[in-house]
């Protein structure tokens, strides 16, 4: 009886210790919270490519949320980690849009470039 | 009893391969999905232009597998091949971007040499316009320095001109026509009656005519013309005015004119100035003439 007793007031901190060994990604929320918004501000928005990377990250941290409200760290974490990678791509996408714009632009302006050197009469 | 056996080893044989299937499992899609995307990438220019995240993506890849290999398919393989998915994507991304970034560059390079040459090339043409009218200023400036000094030039020819007319209005006719300025000298100041020694009276007279022509324009011409009255035959008139003629010439020259300025004609009786029958109009169509021919008529 004794031992019954002696093993219940050991065991159950224990367990319950267990439980919570997985602390609130509350850091992970914020990184990942962050790299949507940069995606987001560097116009992730208006790239189908990047808008899908930047759609799964918003769902993913939303999932995550969710996961933090019923006490599943883990599994939020593990979303977390996911959605941060899919904004972090989000914004690699954002700023190739704006290098290809920036080669188009280039060229356009190379070819106006052109044509105002022979509108001026610049020797060639 | 060999049947039994047959029967036994083939119960056997189908019990193993069914074990043998039950036992193999198929990875994760996602794990598929990230080897799929690791081959694709390492084969494409992200290995060139980002192999930093593509070491990443590789390091994510090799944890996914070794989570599979190790546990099989559990929420934690899944979730490392996911993350493997991503880094390859990022680094095809980074590279495209590396790659556009390089492009434009280029692009922007060239157009810089491009407007450099133009300057080049603009400003040369630039130089040789302004040497070229810079030549062609001097050569303005040359031309109106000689405009100016050919009207000068001019100025004191017609002073000269209205100062030696001046001089011989004294004892001569001076008219100006369109042939130049005409001075008209009497015969009868000039020679005895059928001759064409000069009197001694006639080369004072004729040095003042001298010093009045050596103020013309150096560059003008003259032409002495001999007249006679209608007494007397054509040809002698002829020859006597061809005589007189030479005879002034000839001494305006001993006078200082240069000889090469002036000539001598003799015209006989033509181109009388007045009636022949008259003493009067013989006196004045006895005469010679100096006719001073301008250097430029246009000026």
């Amino acid at each position: 009886m004794y031992k019954s007793i002696f093993s219940l007031v050991i065991l159950t901190p224990l367990f319950m210790a267990c439980g919570a060994s997985i602390p609130p990604p509350t850091q992970r929320m914020a990184d990942a919270q962050s790299a949507e918004r940069s995606a987001r501000e560097l116009g992730a928005n208006s790239e189908p490519a990047a808008q899908l990377s930047l759609k799964l990250a918003d769902e993913q941290i939303s999932q995550a949320q969710k996961a933090m409200s019923d006490g599943d760290y883990k599994r939020a974490d593990s979303l977390l980690i996911r959605a941060k990678a899919d904004a972090e791509l989000a914004v690699a996408q954002a700023r190739e849009k704006g290098a290809n714009v920036d080669v188009q632009r280039a060229v356009d302006n190379s070819a106006a470039q052109k044509n105002t050197n022979i509108d001026q009469g610049a020797v060639r | 009893m060999r049947t039994i056996r047959n029967i036994v080893l083939l119960i056997a044989s189908t019990s193993a391969v069914g074990f043998v299937a039950c036992g193999t499992t198929f990875p994760p899609q996602d794990l598929v999905n990230a080897r799929t995307a690791f081959a694709r990438a390492s084969a494409g220019p992200a290995q060139q232009g980002d192999p930093a995240d593509m070491h990443a993506a590789k390091e994510q890849l090799d944890l996914a597998e070794a989570s599979y290999a190790k546990d099989g398919d559990t929420q934690y393989t899944r979730d490392q091949s996911y993350l493997a998915v991503r880094k390859t994507e990022l680094a095809e991304v980074v590279a495209r971007t590396r790659q556009s970034n390089k492009d434009k560059n280029g692009v922007v390079s060239a157009m810089h040499a491009d407007e450099k040459q133009a300057v080049a090339a603009t400003s040369a043409e630039l130089g040789r316009s302004r040497t070229q009218l810079a030549t062609q200023g001097v050569a303005l400036a040359a031309q109106g320095n000689a405009l100016k000094d050919e009207k000068s030039r001019r100025q004191d020819a017609e002073k000269r001109a209205a100062q030696s007319a001046a001089d011989l209005a004294k004892f001569a006719t001076v008219k100006q026509e369109a042939r130049g300025m005409v001075i008209t000298l009497s015969g009868a100041i000039l020679f005895e009656s059928a001759k064409w020694d000069l009197l001694p009276s006639a080369q004072v007279k004729l040095n003042d005519v001298a010093n009045a022509l050596i103020k013309e324009d150096p560059l003008s011409k003259m032409v002495v013309e001999g007249y006679t009255d209608s007494q007397g035959g054509i040809p002698y008139n002829q020859e006597l005015s061809q005589h007189r003629a030479q005879a002034v010439r000839d001494y305006l020259v001993t006078r200082g004119i240069a000889s090469d300025r002036i000539t001598s004609q003799g015209f006989g009786l033509t181109r009388a100035i007045a009636d022949n029958k008259s003493p009067e109009g013989r006196a004045n169509n006895r005469r010679v003439e100096i006719v001073v021919q301008p250097a430029n008529p246009a000026l």
